[in-house]
C-alpha cells in the first residue's frame, strides 16, 4: 500500500519573548497539525500544507528561532496509522462540539436558531479545512447542522 | 523587469502577479521556479520563502506588496482583505468572497499546468474583482 507523504516542520523558538511562541502555536493549531514530539509537527503533504508550513518556518526564523522543513513518509504502517488517527481524533472532537451545539439549539427561538445555524455552518467549514482523514463525526455534524436548517425551513414554511 | 516566484500559482501568488503587471511594472516578465535557489540574479522574487515580498507577520504577500510599493488605493486594500482570507482563512477580515475565490483558483490550477496560462485567466478574474469592489466602494453597497 502506498504510504501517505507528510510534510514535517522541526522548530525551536526562544522561551522568551512568549508572544511569537503563542502566535506560531496558534497558527499551527489552525492548520490542524499533529504534534509528533515537542518541536516536531506534521501534516499530510499537499501544495497548500507545504506552503503554509513554509511560511511558519520563516516566521520562526524571523523570531530568532530555528526551523527546517522535511518531506517524509512513516517507515511503518503502524506509525502512519497513529498519526492519521491523532489527526482524525482532533477534528472528531471539534465535530462533536458542533453536533452538541446543533442539538442544544433545537429548543431555542427561531431567530436564535437561525443565528446558530449560520455560525455552525461556518464552523463546519473551518473544521473541514483541517480535516485530512474525515472521521464518521464529519458526516454526523453536517447532518446535525442541516437538520437544524430543515427544522427552520419547516417553521418558516 | 523580471519577477520570480514559485511554480503552481495559487491565490496569493496569482494576485501578486496581477498587481505587478497592473500597477508596478507594465513590462513585467515572470519566471517560475521550484526552489528559491533557482531565482535568476536579475529577477525580483515574490511570494517565496525568505524574501522581502512574502508573508510577514500576519500579512500575506499581496498585503506586503501593497505596503512595500506604497499603493494606497482603497480598492486594492479591499481586494487584499479577500486575498488574505482566501489564502490564510484566519478570519482576521470579514470576506465571504474569499471561499469562492479560493475554490476558483484551486480549480483553475488543476486545469492549467502552465503558470502563464493560469495567470492569463486569474488576471482577468482580478480585473473583474477590482472593478466590482471599485464600484462597490463608490456606491457604498454591492453593485448590481
Amino acid at each position: 500500500m502506498e504510504r501517505v507523504r507528510w510534510v514535517f516542520l522541526a522548530y525551536r523558538l526562544p522561551r522568551e519573548p512568549s508572544t511569537p511562541r503563542i502566535t506560531v502555536w496558534r497558527k499551527l493549531r489552525r492548520l490542524g497539525v499533529v504534534q509528533v514530539v515537542d518541536g516536531l509537527v506534521a501534516l499530510p503533504l499537499d501544495a497548500r500544507t507545504r506552503e503554509q508550513l513554509e511560511w511558519i518556518a520563516d516566521e520562526v526564523l524571523d523570531a530568532g528561532g530555528e526551523s527546517s522543513l522535511w518531506i517524509a513518509e512513516a517507515a511503518s504502517a503502524r506509525v502512519e496509522r497513529e498519526l492519521a488517527a491523532q489527526l482524525a481524533a482532533a477534528v472528531a472532537a471539534e465535530y462533536v462540539a458542533v453536533i452538541v451545539a446543533a442539538q442544544a439549539a433545537a429548543g431555542e427561538s427561531v431567530t436564535h436558531r437561525r443565528r446558530t445555524l449560520a455560525k455552525l455552518r461556518r464552523e463546519v467549514h473551518r473544521i473541514r479545512a483541517r480535516d485530512f482523514f474525515p472521521p464518521p463525526e464529519s458526516e454526523l455534524a453536517v447532518a446535525a447542522v442541516e437538520g437544524l436548517a430543515a427544522a427552520l425551513e419547516a417553521v418558516s414554511g | 523587469m523580471r519577477w520570480a516566484t514559485r511554480r503552481h500559482c495559487h491565490v496569493d501568488r496569482a494576485a501578486c502577479a496581477w498587481l505587478i503587471s497592473r500597477r508596478v511594472d507594465s513590462d513585467a516578465a515572470f519566471v517560475f521556479v521550484d526552489d528559491p535557489d533557482e531565482v535568476p540574479q536579475d529577477a525580483t522574487p515574490f511570494d517565496m520563502r525568505g524574501v522581502e515580498l512574502g508573508h510577514h507577520g500576519d500579512r500575506c504577500s499581496f498585503e506586503t506588496m501593497l505596503a512595500h510599493f506604497g499603493l494606497d488605493d482603497p480598492v486594492l486594500w479591499d481586494l487584499a482583505r479577500i486575498v488574505h482570507e482566501a489564502d490564510l482563512g484566519d478570519e482576521r477580515f470579514d470576506a465571504p468572497e474569499a471561499v469562492g475565490l479560493d475554490v476558483i483558483c484551486r480549480g483553475l490550477s488543476m486545469i492549467h499546468d502552465v503558470d502563464e496560462a493560469l495567470l492569463a485567466v486569474t488576471d482577468s478574474i482580478f480585473d473583474g474583482l477590482y472593478e466590482h469592489r471599485r464600484r462597490g466602494l463608490l456606491l457604498g453597497r454591492d453593485p448590481a
